[in-house]
């Protein structure tokens, strides 16, 4: 005697298989794809019905089959976008270690421009004016100008750049 | 279908996207598909170079949907007529749409893959 095949569970099948394919795409893009585990869920539950419908009507399960399986996939796909958002916290956790590397960095190289530019200082006092210009080691300007200045540290000071190259200090003591 | 109804129904100078990045909200920084829904508004209305400025991949993601609504029209006219090779049709159909898929979200996929080594080591 032959079997007699039926179309039981076919449009559950071919539902599942579509709503596989669209949590399939969705699932794939960062943005919802966490989301996607939901119409995920809801094709499984489809292509699991629509399989247990064909076995029992003895009708074709190849639908129902590629639909689970895509579903089950694209679940899958959907559930390990938490690792990709695993991944940018901890990304966005080094950010300020980085951005302070590159602060100390920029103010190490200022620090050594200022050290290896020319100096000119000038010290006004009184009416009298010294003016030191030296493109010498800063440590030495320092010691130039303690000798000057006796030891006695002004109040108040200005200090003007005028130019990345060549640095001009000028050094008003206060009356 | 509705992704082109989607991208001509909300404005990008209104802002009033109903879809929110989900990685935004748990994580607070942006991911490679932040802007997409801007990127799709803006080629629908013909502004190509700020679709770009939104989402790098925005163009191909879409391309993909056009070339995808154009697959499914072709495929079901051909269906229909030729009822003798439709497995043929269907398996031409899965591998077609199968290489667009990959070449259009490939650096979805390789964002998903990095996510996944990048917790595993």
């Amino acid at each position: 005697m032959e079997e007699v095949k039926n179309n039981s569970g076919q449009n559950l099948g071919i539902a599942a298989l579509i709503t596989a394919v669209i949590t399939f795409v969705l699932a794939v893009i960062p943005c919802v794809g966490l989301i996607a585990i939901i119409p995920g869920i809801i094709a499984i539950v489809l292509a699991t019905v629509g399989l247990s419908q064909a076995s029992r009507g003895n009708s074709p399960r190849g639908v129902m089959l590629a639909g689970l399986i895509i579903a089950i996939i694209a679940s899958m796909i959907s559930f390990s976008q938490i690792f990709v958002a695993g991944k940018i916290v901890n990304k966005a956790d080094k950010w300020p270690l980085n951005i302070q590397n590159i602060v100390n960095d920029v103010q190490d190289n200022v620090n050594k421009d200022i050290d290896d530019a020319k100096v000119s200082i000038k010290v006004e006092s009184n009416g009298e004016k010294v003016e030191i210009n030296t493109s010498s080691d800063k440590k030495d300007q320092e010691k130039k100008l303690e000798d000057l200045e006796g030891g006695n540290t002004p109040k108040k000071d200005t200090i003007q750049k005028h130019d990345s190259t060549q640095k001009h200090v000028i050094i008003r003591k206060k009356k | 279908m509705l992704i082109f109804a989607y991208s001509g129904f909300f404005s990008p100078e209104k802002n009033n996207y109903p879809v929110v990045c989900i990685h935004e909200k748990l994580t607070g920084q942006p991911c490679v598909s932040c802007g997409l829904s801007h990127s799709f508004s803006l080629i629908v209305r013909g502004r190509v170079e700020e679709a770009y400025q939104w989402n790098h991949y925005g163009m191909r993601i879409f391309l993909f949907f056009v070339v995808q609504l154009l697959l499914r029209v072709t495929f079901s006219v051909f269906y229909l007529k030729y009822p003798d090779i439709r497995m043929k049709l269907i398996i031409a159909d899965c591998t077609g749409s199968g290489i667009i898929f990959l070449a259009a979200f490939w650096p979805f996929i390789t964002n998903i893959v990095s996510g996944i080594f990048y917790t595993a080591s």
